[in-house]
């Protein structure tokens, strides 16, 4: 399949244990839905980082899902709506959102997960949502980002439409 | 000593009766002047034990699906009683309990967290109403109270006190647990008399930590021989009171595991069977009817697969939990068997201060105070949370303060409606009671039925005693008993019952019961929910009481309270609404909803925000009083004495890592670590190290605004130059934890940031020589007063969770 034949979906979900994201990690992986790739990364409560990841668009001769700041701007992890006593839990998800451009997985997740959080992000031709989609059960936050174009820029164009709607449905 | 005037206390000095001439010379002594007040020949020892937050249905005793071993000897060789009540929260049934008085009438219509400017609520019980433990020390008891107090308001558990409302001022010679309303049973933070303690170094002993329930028995254990070994003769009152099985549920992984598979079937499931062994033992009666499942609680059927394995765990770690504490009774018991004293001691036990509680909400909790502060999670994520501690197996274990779900405590509560909290229907109000004493019982096994209360059973206690009531105690006129003794009922079955008419009242729920009907009257609002929306209808002005919805029982009839009949007589219904209001009046339950009275808008005068200093290595401040925090801007800084070779460790810390926060030396590097309910972690660093000789460290948190909950910036600083700083989106709003202190140059008990965990407390290894926390006052008065009442927001809230 080609990258630029159809739209590119890419799925970000937010977590609060590395378990419950290797779990979707690892859902997704058996999906058989058409991956262009995937990163789990976490971060421990001591603030170790782990990363792991399947990166397709290497195989493809595509720049690696790194180069393009995949991991950037992850999301903190949502939820609290309001206390007992009636004040909103402030926002501020969205201001870890901004899409910059980085190297290294390492460092663009160790900027963005909080500790004892995680993240997952996927992407995929728009063809394999049917299959993948459902396979992400555990995220307390999910948003599909989606765009069309040649394959790094349609991967860009959707992970920043997945940023923008993570960074909406920060509470 | 039988001519001894015992109504008036303490015992007056009697007169010489010798002769004391000038010299030795034909002098005779009367040695009755060095005695000490002995209580009336026969007067047996006394066990009191409670339970904390159980319900009817909990013990196997009682047909519940947890293993009470020794809780079943005991009723096999006495009595168990099946329509023993209590008052539906902690303080108000101890402070009943220990007074023979009706709660609300000494100060404790609340939790001893709360204290307010209602008589009813003052949680400070007046000296017109002396509590009987005193009775019974003045009158020549030994007496010791263990584990859970609860008794003693929240801005009083310092070293200064003042002391009168500590166990000791009670009339306890000796105490050992824990003041507040619930503790961590591997790491609490404890006081022994009028000190203080913190938390026993044993909880550093990674290969035999310390486990209070386990403590709490070797103490009494230890108070006993003690006892004994310096007067044979002298008989002893114990209140053991546990802190089990309140959240946190702590217990060993090896306790939970008895129990794992057997609560797969879920709550509803399980009320069926519990309710089908209550009818088999004839705990309830055999035309009883099983209360049905209120919306408010879901059916198990509808809880998603991937979580049923995550809910029945709590309820595994729960009942474990309480197996244990039935277990560790059971040691008292066999000391005082070992003594040969078993059958000349009262035994009375009393499963549960309150029903089982709800207050872990739908979800459960892998931190019971998430629920305090109001953050609203859902199962997948409390599931979540529980996995960042090390997963549902460690549930139960040092990594959590856990509490389970709402329906679990509905279950635990069956036959009845409701739990914890709800003063109007039996779930909140009617918990099992075991008594024995061979002496006296001949009937091992029976079952009584009379009708009775908390405040009865200090009453029956000197009715056996042959001690009375005093008229004064320290020249002050007490206050007359509410409860009457059933004394009579120990020995005859068919004794008459004294109770014919109590109020009940708790969170503006309320009931009234008079011979066999009960008035109940339950406010809408879900006991667990104290959202905005859910307070708004009972705000001043708007909350018409009379305009609750009414339900009526006929107990005779109906044991469980299943069949409403208040469409059929609503003449009865207005009788006992009057009487209602009667009894509320008199025993100063009025206004109803004091509890909550802060949310409202009506709190005490703002105190003083000067600057809050500690010197020294002052330790263990209790977590109800460190500085006021919360919800706006503040600083910590601390002058420190940095060697030349560096240093590291804590400067000060709060709690631990499901709550609190650390300003700590890490690698030399000034660093603050702040937990939000363990929810989200903050950490923040500075640059450089610090310098050695001299230094003044400062953490400065700019608030968004003075809001709860707020977020702001933080900023570090060394001798009052930046030198790092971080955001924190989200800050506690109410309360970092029940239990855990603050300690200036160390970490005790459970750490903050778990990056040091291997070498608590970390203590300092320069010198702190002082710590200031400046809680910054908003220059607008209506900011002012926004945050003096989102403190007493807080401070009712955490009353509503104990």
């Amino acid at each position: 399949m080609k990258f630029d034949d159809e739209t590119t979906d890419v799925l970000i979900g937010g977590y609060l244990s590395a378990d419950a994201a290797r779990d979707d990690y690892e859902a997704v992986l058996a999906s058989g839905g058409y991956l262009h790739g995937a990163v789990v990364v976490s971060k421990d409560l001591k603030g170790n980082l782990s990363v792991e990841q399947t990166d397709h668009m290497v195989r493809e001769g595509a720049a690696g899902l790194g180069a393009i700041g995949f991991a950037v701007g992850l999301f903190a992890p949502p939820l609290l709506a309001a206390t007992a006593v009636g004040a909103v839990i402030g926002a501020g998800a969205g201001k870890l959102l901004h899409h910059r451009t980085a190297s290294k997985l390492e460092e663009q997740a160790g900027a963005t997960i909080p500790l004892g959080g995680a993240g997952l992000i996927v992407a995929y031709p728009h063809s394999a949502a049917a299959k993948v989609e459902p396979a992400v059960t555990r995220a307390v936050q999910k948003v599909v980002g989606e765009a069309e174009g040649h394959h790094v820029q349609a991967l860009k164009g959707a992970l920043a439409d997945a940023q923008r709607k993570m960074s909406e449905t920060g509470t | 000593m039988s001519d001894l005037d015992r109504t008036e206390l303490p015992i007056r000095r009697r007169p010489f009766r010798g002769v004391a001439n000038r010299t030795l010379a034909g002098s005779e002594p009367d040695w009755d002047l060095i005695g000490h007040p002995e209580p009336p020949e026969g007067a047996p020892n006394v066990l009191l034990v409670l339970i904390d937050d159980a319900g009817f249905g909990n013990p196997s005793t009682f047909g519940g699906p947890i293993n009470t071993p020794n809780y079943t000897r005991m009723a096999e060789a006495g009595l168990r009683y099946n329509r023993f009540h209590v008052t539906a929260l902690c303080s108000p049934t101890r402070a009943a309990l220990l007074t023979g008085r009706n709660n609300h009438a000494v100060g404790f219509g609340s939790v001893g967290e709360f204290s307010s400017g209602f008589p009813g609520y003052t949680a400070t019980v007046p000296r017109d109403c002396t509590p009987w433990p005193r009775i019974l020390a003045e009158n020549g008891y030994s007496t010791a109270a263990f584990g859970k107090w609860h008794l003693t308001p929240d801005g009083q558990q310092g070293p200064a006190g003042p002391f009168g409302r500590w166990p000791n001022g009670w009339g306890f010679d000796y105490f050992y647990g824990f003041l507040g309303g619930d503790a961590g049973q591997w790491d609490p933070c404890l006081a022994e008399n009028q000190k203080i303690i913190g938390t026993p170094a044993g909880f550093y002993d990674k290969d035999n930590p310390y486990y209070l329930p386990d403590a709490m028995a070797d103490k009494t254990i230890e108070w006993l021989h003690g006892v004994r070994g310096q007067d044979a003769r002298k008989p002893f009152f114990v209140y053991f009171s546990t802190g089990c099985s309140h959240a946190p549920h702590h217990v060993a992984p090896e306790w939970a595991e008895k129990y794992r598979g057997q609560f797969d079937q879920g709550w509803d499931r399980l009320r069926e069977e519990i309710f089908a062994r209550q009818k088999e033992l004839g705990v309830i009666p055999a035309d009883a009817g099983l209360t049905p499942r209120d919306a408010a609680f879901p059916a198990w059927d509808s809880v998603p697969d991937k979580l049923k394995a995550y809910y029945a765990r709590q309820m595994e770690v729960y009942a474990g939990y309480s197996d244990n504490a039935d277990y560790n009774v059971g040691r008292v018991i066999d000391a005082i068997d070992e003594l040969g004293e078993l059958d000349n001691t009262l035994i009375i036990w009393i499963w549960g201060d309150n029903g089982a509680s709800m207050e872990g909400t739908i979800t459960g909790s892998f931190n019971e105070m998430t629920m305090q502060n109001g953050i609203p999670l859902t199962d997948e994520m409390q599931l979540q949370l529980a996995e960042r501690y090390g997963g549902i197996g460690a549930w139960g274990g040092q990594m959590m303060d856990p509490h389970y779900s709402a329906a679990w405590a509905w279950a635990g509560n069956t036959p009845f409606q409701w739990g914890k909290q709800v003063g109007s229907h039996l779930g909140g109000t009617r918990n099992p009671m075991v008594v024995r004493w061979p002496a006296r019982v001949t009937e091992g096994g029976a079952l009584r039925s009379h009708f009775s209360h908390a405040i009865d059973v200090g009453p029956t206690i000197l009715d056996v005693t042959g001690i009375p009531a005093p008229s004064h105690v320290d020249g002050i006129e007490q206050e007359p008993f509410h409860g009457v003794s059933f004394a009579d009922s120990l020995t005859d079955a068919a004794a008459p019952e004294h109770r014919t008419q109590q109020y009940f009242e708790t969170m503006g729920n309320r009931a009234m019961y008079k011979d066999g009907w009960w008035l109940a009257v339950k406010t809408p609002r879900i006991p667990w929910v104290i959202t905005p929306d859910a307070l708004r209808p009972y705000a001043p002005g708007v909350w018409d009481p009379d305009a609750d919805p009414a339900e009526l029982y006929y107990l005779p009839d109906d044991f469980t309270q299943a069949h409403d009949l208040a469409a059929d007589h609503p003449k009865k219904v207005q009788e006992l609404k009057e009487l209602f209001w009667a009894e509320a009046e008199k025993y100063k339950a009025l206004p109803l909803l004091a509890t909550l009275s802060a949310f409202f808008g009506i709190l005490p005068p703002i105190p003083d925000a000067a600057p809050v200093e500690y010197r020294g290595d002052v330790q263990n401040v209790m977590s109800g009083m460190i500085p006021r925090m919360y919800n706006h801007s503040y600083s910590i800084s601390a002058d420190l004495l940095v060697p030349a070779v560096g240093a590291e460790g804590v400067i000060v810390a709060e709690a631990d890592h499901l709550g609190g926060f650390s300003l700590w030396v890490q690698d030399g590097k000034l660093t603050h670590t702040y937990s939000m309910m363990g929810v989200f972690i903050y950490r923040q660093q500075a640059d450089e190290p610090l310098p050695s000789g001299e230094v003044t460290v400062r953490m400065e948190f700019a608030a968004d605004a003075p809001k709860p909950a707020t977020g702001g910036e933080v900023t570090l600083y060394i001798n009052d130059r930046p030198v790092g700083k971080g955001r924190m989106d989200h800050t506690v709003p109410i309360r970092f934890s029940a239990y855990a202190g603050m300690d200036i140059g160390r970490d005790n008990g459970g750490v903050v940031d778990l990056s040091y965990a291997d070498r608590k407390p970390f203590a300092f290894t320069g010198t702190v020589k002082k710590v200031v926390f400046d809680v910054k006052p908003h220059p607008a008065a209506q900011d002012e007063e926004a945050l003096h009442a989102a403190a007493h927001h807080g401070h009712a809230a955490h009353g509503l969770s104990q």
